[in-house]
């Protein structure tokens, strides 16, 4: 029987199908009449089942070997199809062999690898952070449309509402014009304690100025923010899904500050303004005569203007304000006339800290750089005998550097991968030791990062494979083989291995010194005496309900007090309006009976009667409040600081003088206390003086409560008791936060703490990069001259020389690179003047510690080849080679 | 030049080369199959063959035309000169590894 097509049984044809599927397509049908042939051959010779069967075999065994080649050629692109005019070629090809060579060989020397892996992952890791924790702020869109015509306006926070509502219909230049201020409220629902809401208090055009529509429900509208308007509330995406996410809270009234508001509208996700804290804002029912100045001005300006084109119109705005308002000198809003575009603005103050980390960064992963590079030029030079043998038999230059990029790129990927993995465990904690307050709390990790990781590993790669291609193509491989062969003395070259660690120490010697300028720094603002013992003072912010009457609140804030002194381990407890050390908070104007002074104002303290013994504020002469002191009506007893003695009695005794000012009536003075930092750490003792909250009005809607413990490491246990008690005695006050004065003077420090911390400890990574640099070439220069240094010594040159001298070596290359690195590092402090305090950018100091730090690492890590290299008997060297 | 030359050939790609050599100018896909099988009596499968020729073409170790004119079109292959000496080295080295063993031995322990 003959298996042409009509006879073939049906079995056979699909068999055949299938096969013809798997060969290419170009020659399927040639090859499959091979197949055909065959088939019939053995059909005719050993019986149409044998045939059968054979077919079965073809087919199923070369599927495998066809579909592998077959995506080898056509889907990995490794290969062009070749055919007689387009051969393909082994270009390509040789590069998945470099790989897999180098694979090889780095499998094979795992101390090289690993070493060299997680240098550039600790580099790529940390600046792949860095840039996650601020890309919202420098590089993500912000949630506003076309935010760059968004500006504000100079002096944020110090407008009125009475120059807001004279101002807003004659703004020109700008679409719309609003202003927001912060608004913190306390939400209460059914009997459960109040908690705080962040928010802000806006004008009804706030929304139209960003540009932002809310996701359900309506934004502001005129009217919403006059007297007597319908209490509206916008909330956020966060605060809606806490309130279950049902369309229903449209119309929903909360209770907000103890009054009823009814929510109009709920902001998209992602949506944020001023800050990812904030919750709610609600429309402000502007006072016409309002003059706290505490107002912040946006704008969105007008199509097709642009801020260089707002010069005439902030004049004309200026000189409409120049006609109603006078202005002091020290809040002189007419002159000092500037937009800023809004992410400056809310960029602005954290700006420095993120540019100092992010150097500081980069220059560690550019220390990882010249690491690696000097690793892997030892590596070549170390293979100089291969390559030589290669180049010999006839590898081209271009073809040997193909192998040690292809290399160096292997590293590369596997230290991208290592990086984003250490940028993912370092993310959190990068973003919470940054002062950049709720963007911390709200940047996430995600794919993104992964692939910057990946790009930054490579751009790195691209750069450390510079080095040993260089060296290849200036070294002369055949007559290295020559050396090679012979033993020969190589005292000279290791210059790019020498320039390499130069490089290293003098990028150390900038982080290093850097750190060394905010230790010296952040040493001496903590050496400032704030006035009061910040050890063991547990700290409770509360705020209660604007609506709550005066006389109310302040009975309220006494039980506090007093149930807080009660707890266990407490010693003494005391509420403040104000507590210092957190900006200036109020001052009144005062009077002294009897005598005519300039007006002035003095800060003004509200506190119940344990604060000074609570927070460890001295008497100096008088007494402190007691129980002496009762309710009062007009007037009262009066603590004041010695700045205030100082200032208004000079040269006479203050004890028993009457003054008035802020309170009606008469107030006596009855003691006086040590100064104490009141607005910020650095300031200069300022005048204050204490009313004791029984007798004058506590007139705010916030304060703090604070808590001495018998034992001073006790205050942080304490606080979750303290928050319990303040729900259980008054469940119409918010806790806003609790902390203790140690964390207050640790955020009064300022950025400048967090900053040094970051700096300090990548200043000890880049000391133990710096080492591991050293350490590498110092002993791959002993290596290459312990045939020389063995000779020496048989000839009686004592050990201990030898060591001297390749200390000395290193001792040279690292004071090199400390002198390249000073001249850096003036440049480079600039960055860091913001967060200086008591010592400049070029501060001897700081330089000279920094200086020493590298000298003597780099000594220790030249020590211990030299020292190898000084006791090796001559006699085994000789011989060796 | 290039890598391609230094690996050494494996078994398969050894046999095909050498088949290619033994069909003298008829060197096509299944003709190669036929030959190895003829001689080792390895029923080899036509897809392990044809993908083996093709990726010694793509090593340059192989060259291949396409046939013309009476009969069926085929594309035949022949060796290059690195194929040339590929198997020269193969075969070299087998010889030095070969070298010195005692074959006689080797037999001997094979039947037992």
């Amino acid at each position: 029987m003959s298996p042409n097509d009509d006879s073939i049984q049906p079995r056979t044809r699909l068999l055949l199908t299938l096969l013809r599927a798997l060969l290419p397509r170009a020659e399927r049908d040639e090859l499959l009449a091979d197949v055909r042939a065959e088939l019939a051959e053995r059909s005719r010779a050993h019986g149409d089942a044998a045939a059968t069967r054979w077919l079965w075999w073809q087919t199923v065994s070369s599927a495998p070997s066809l579909l592998r080649w077959g995506w080898w050629r056509e889907r990995t692109g490794f290969l062009p199809p070749a055919n007689e005019f387009r051969p393909g070629g082994p270009m390509l090809q040789t590069w998945m062999s470099d790989a897999r060579y180098a694979a090889r060989r780095l499998r094979a020397r795992p101390t090289y690898t690993l070493l060299a892996v997680l240098t550039l992952a600790l580099g790529i890791g940390g600046t792949t952070a860095v840039f996650g924790v601020a890309r919202p702020l420098l590089v993500d869109p912000l949630p506003y449309a076309n935010a760059d015509e968004v500006v504000t306006f100079w002096m944020p926070g110090w407008w009125t509402e009475e120059e807001f509502l004279y101002l807003r219909d004659k703004f020109t230049g700008f679409r719309a014009v609003g202003a927001q201020r912060p608004g913190d409220v306390t939400m209460r629902e059914g009997d459960a304690p109040s908690r705080l809401l962040p928010g802000r208090q806006v004008t009804a055009e706030l929304f139209d100025v960003l540009g932002a529509h809310p996701l359900i429900g309506r934004s502001f509208r005129r009217g919403d923010d006059v007297q007597g308007a319908e209490p509206v509330a916008v909330i956020s995406y966060g605060l809606w899904q806490e309130l279950g996410g049902e369309q229903s809270v449209l119309g929903r009234r909360l209770t907000l500050d103890g009054t009823p508001r009814t929510v109009v509208g709920v902001m998209p996700r992602g949506f944020w303004y001023p800050d990812p804290e904030a919750r709610i804002w609600l429309p402000k029912a502007l006072d016409p005569v309002g003059r706290n100045g505490s107002w912040e001005l946006v704008g969105r300006l007008a199509p097709g203007m642009t801020l260089e084109k707002m010069g005439p119109h902030l004049a004309r705005l200026t000189s409409v304000m120049h006609e109603r308002f006078t202005y002091s000198k020290k809040a002189d809003k007419i002159s000092t006339a500037k937009l800023t575009p809004l992410r400056e603005t809310l960029l602005g103050p954290m700006r420095p800290a993120i540019v100092a980390t992010f150097v500081a960064m980069a220059l560690i992963l550019l220390i990882a750089c010249a690491n690696v590079a000097a690793l892997m030029l030892g590596q070549v030079e170390g293979r100089s005998a291969e390559l030589s043998v290669r180049a010999a038999l006839g590898a081209s230059r271009g073809r040997i550097t193909q192998q040690v990029i292809v290399e160096a790129l292997l590293v590369g990927l596997a230290a991208g991968l290592a990086g984003a993995g250490l940028a993912a465990a370092g993310f959190r904690i990068l973003a919470q030791s940054l002062p950049i307050g709720a963007w911390g709390e709200s940047a996430t990790f995600d794919w993104t990062m992964f692939a910057m990781a990946l790009a930054i590993a490579v751009g790195a790669v691209l750069l450390v494979v510079l080095v040993p291609a260089f060296s290849l193509w200036r070294g002369d491989l055949r007559g290295s083989m020559s050396s090679a062969r012979t033993g020969g003395i190589q005292g000279r070259g290791g210059r790019l291995e020498q320039g390499l660690v130069v490089a290293e120490v003098a990028l150390a010697m900038l982080i290093v010194s850097g750190a060394a300028l905010l230790v010296r720094s952040v040493a001496k603002l903590y050496a400032i005496d704030p006035g009061i013992e910040t050890a063991g003072v547990a700290v409770v912010d509360v705020i209660s309900s604007r609506e709550m009457e005066a006389d109310a609140r302040r009975r309220k804030i006494e039980e506090i007090a007093a149930a807080l002194a009660e707890l266990p381990g407490v010693r003494s407890a005391a509420g403040a309006m104000k507590i210092p050390l957190r900006g200036g908070g109020d001052s009144f104007g005062i009077t002294i009976e009897g005598r005519d002074i300039e007006r002035s104002f003095t800060y003004f303290r509200i506190v119940t009667p344990d604060y000074f013994a609570t927070m460890g504020i001295k008497l100096r002469d008088g007494r402190l409040f007691d129980g002496s002191d009762q309710e009062s009506d007009s007037g009262g007893s009066i603590v004041i600081n010695e700045a205030l003695a100082k200032k208004y009695f000079p040269g006479e005794n203050p004890i028993g003088k009457r003054m008035g000012g802020g309170f009606t009536g008469s107030w006596r003075i009855v003691g006086i206390v040590q100064n104490v930092a009141e607005a910020a750490l650095t300031d200069e003792a300022e005048p204050s003086r204490y009313y004791l909250a029984r007798q004058a009005a506590w007139f705010g809607n916030a304060g703090s409560f604070v808590v001495r413990t018998t034992r001073p490491g006790d205050a942080e246990g304490l606080l979750d008791d303290m928050r319990r008690t303040v729900n259980r005695v008054a469940p119409g006050f918010a806790v806003q936060s609790t902390t203790t004065m140690s964390r207050v003077l640790d955020t009064a420090v300022g950025p400048a703490r967090q900053v040094m911390t970051l700096l300090a400890l990548l200043s000890a990574l880049a000391l133990v990069l710096g080492a591991v640099g050293i350490y590498g070439v110092i002993s791959h220069f002993a290596a290459r001259r312990k045939r020389d240094w063995a000779i020496r010594v048989a000839l009686g040159l004592p050990g201990s020389r030898v060591v001297t001298h390749i200390v000395g070596q290193g001792a040279t290359l690292v004071a090199i690179g400390v002198a390249f690195g000073a001249l850096g590092t003036v440049v480079l402090s600039r960055l860091l003047t913001s967060f200086l305090y008591g010592v400049t950018a070029v501060d001897p100091v700081a330089f000279v510690a920094a200086s020493a730090a590298l000298l003597a690492v780099g000594v220790l890590a030249a020590f211990v080849p030299a020292r190898r290299a000084g006791t090796v008997d001559p006699a085994l060297v000789l011989r060796e080679q | 030049m290039g890598d391609a030359e230094l690996v050494p050939l494996g078994v398969l790609e050894e046999q095909v080369l050498v088949a290619v050599l033994r069909t003298r100018g008829e060197a096509y896909g299944m003709e190669v199959r036929r030959e190895i099988e003829r001689v080792t009596g390895r029923d080899l499968a036509i897809g392990a063959v044809y993908s083996t020729l093709d990726r010694l073409e793509a090593k340059r170790l192989l060259r291949s035309k396409r046939t013309f004119g009476d009969g069926p079109s085929r594309r035949l292959f022949e060796l290059s000169s690195a194929g040339a000496r590929a198997l020269t080295e193969t075969r070299a080295m087998r010889d030095r590894l070969w070298r010195g063993v005692d074959v006689g031995g080797l037999v001997a322990m094979a039947k037992g």
